[in-house]
């Protein structure tokens, strides 16, 4: 192998500082578009008294997707958001189904028919102080 | 004649039987044609659209009825928009079927599939921008996709929309790449495109020794034709934007009205068909990669044509890349046509 003139390591050293350049501003670019300027969604809501939701009875709201259900045992909640991709399912003569790719599921949250392969979430409900009660979607 | 700026950024002559309208269908110079429309009326409509999640949807219906020509604007921008990914695809197909993809056009082959899925891009972010209340599903399923890929789903999620929830937060990002982005690097990929066909030696024909037809024909000659396919798209386009409006609807009220059936844009319904069958990774972003990849890499592992097919249509020595893509192109248009009839 013959030595590489000066011409050749000069170039070579161009080249790289180039290169490196380059890649620097790319690197920069991504973490500046790689920023959440907005707020972090909310993850509480509050949905009212509790009288609203008398014994045995199940509420549809669409802001959060979501049913909340007073039973025997207290309150807790089903999330209406498919498991899937996210669409927002839709009350059916047997449960939910999904508008977007047809996932079914029971009155429980259960998948009954694909593509979805996870339980709809059950979500955490809390009772107030001023008997309001909260939803808790994280 | 002196030539004018026209004239000149063609060849001064080009062979006779690769200038025919059968062969090439006219597709790459509609599609640069569509692009200039949809630069135009782009232009034009960002006069008025505002890139704000409670003003788009009524913007966009101040445009199409309020301002003076606005619907045609509108309506122009939209169907061009349709019409350049029938166009790519058919200039795709045509290249494919012609062996014109070969030695020493293999790397403007990639430019070309390049220049395909930013005009694929181009349409979903446009079509975001409408910003009513049929767009949220098909947004929140297209991006949640992103979310799918291990490790930097997340990442490309945050760069895509800039993180949050899709349908509240989405809109200013999907404006910058629709406008900016997304069009700057078509704009730059098309010129390159287009400098790669001269600088690969004009339009794909045979070595000069094996072509049995020698005639050719003057630059005047290919504008006379190149203006009178801008004449006939123009029509086209026209009675097109004048009796099938653009799609309008109310704008989107917080959250998505309840829909009989959430359907994608047409040119995903196959992506979207395919994601009733299960995991949301594998059919909604491996197999659309995987097809992708087999594109492009026709020019490269498929058995090369030979010289004297270059430039005729479905020559024998590239048979394997012609059936390949056939199949894809059929089973895309099977499931597109599953996708309307579910």
């Amino acid at each position: 192998m013959t030595q590489p003139s000066r011409r050749d390591f000069l170039k070579l050293l161009r080249d790289g500082f180039l290169w490196m350049s380059g890649a620097l501003a790319l690197g920069g670019l991504i973490r500046f578009l790689d920023f959440e300027p907005n707020p972090v969604p909310k993850t509480e809501f509050d949905l009212g008294p509790v009288e609203q939701f008398p014994l045995n009875s199940r509420t549809l709201f669409t802001d959060p997707p979501s049913i909340p259900i007073h039973t025997e045992s207290g309150f807790s909640a089903l999330s209406l958001v498919c498991t899937h991709l996210g669409c927002a399912v839709e009350q059916s003569a047997d449960g939910f189904a999904c508008p977007c790719h047809g996932s079914r599921f029971n009155v429980d949250g259960a998948v009954t028919h694909g593509p979805a392969s996870k339980h709809l979430a059950s979500l955490r409900i809390e009772r107030t102080e001023e008997n309001h009660l909260i939803l808790h979607i994280d | 004649m002196r030539p004018s700026f026209f004239h000149h950024l063609h060849p001064p002559t080009i062979p006779a039987a690769q200038a025919r309208w059968r062969y090439t269908l006219g597709a790459g110079g509609t599609a640069v044609f569509l692009m200039l429309v949809l630069g135009l009326t782009g232009i034009l409509e960002a006069f008025y659209y505002s890139p704000n999640p409670q003003e788009a949807a009524l913007s966009v219906q101040t445009i199409t009825y309020l301002v003076p020509f606005g619907g045609l604007v509108r309506n122009l921008h939209y169907w061009s928009a349709q019409l350049l990914i029938l166009v790519a695809g058919i200039h795709l197909l045509r290249v494919v079927f012609t062996a014109a993809y070969s030695r020493p056009r293999r790397f403007n082959y990639l430019l070309g599939l390049g220049l395909f899925i930013l005009a694929l891009l181009l349409d979903f972010t446009g079509y975001i921008l409408r910003w009513d209340e049929g767009i949220c599903y098909p947004l929140v399923t297209g991006t949640n996709l992103l979310k799918t890929i291990p490790l930097i789903g997340n990442f490309i999620y945050r760069i895509a929309i800039g993180g949050g929830e899709a349908c509240t937060t989405a809109l200013l990002r999907f404006y910058i790449w629709h406008i900016f982005g997304l069009t700057l690097l078509a704009v730059i990929l098309s010129v390159w495109h287009a400098f790669r066909v001269r600088r690969d030696g004009g339009i794909a024909v045979p070595p000069p020794h094996l072509r049995t037809d020698t005639a050719r024909i003057s630059r005047n000659e290919l504008v006379r034709r190149e203006v009178l396919a801008i004449l006939i798209v123009s029509i086209l386009l026209i009675l097109l934007a004048s009796f099938f409006p653009a799609p309008i609807a109310p704008a989107m009220t917080g959250k998505p009205v309840m829909t009989e059936n959430a359907r994608a844009p047409w040119f995903f319904l196959w992506v979207q068909q395919m994601l009733k069958w299960g995991d949301p990774f594998a059919f909604g972003v491996l197999i659309p990669l995987i097809l992708l990849a087999i594109l492009a890499l026709v020019p490269y592992i498929f058995p090369q044509p030979a010289d004297s097919d270059i430039g005729r249509w479905f020559p024998k020595s590239n048979r394997v890349a012609q059936i390949v893509v056939i199949v894809i192109t059929l089973t895309v248009i099977a499931l597109t046509l599953l996708a309307l009839v579910s």
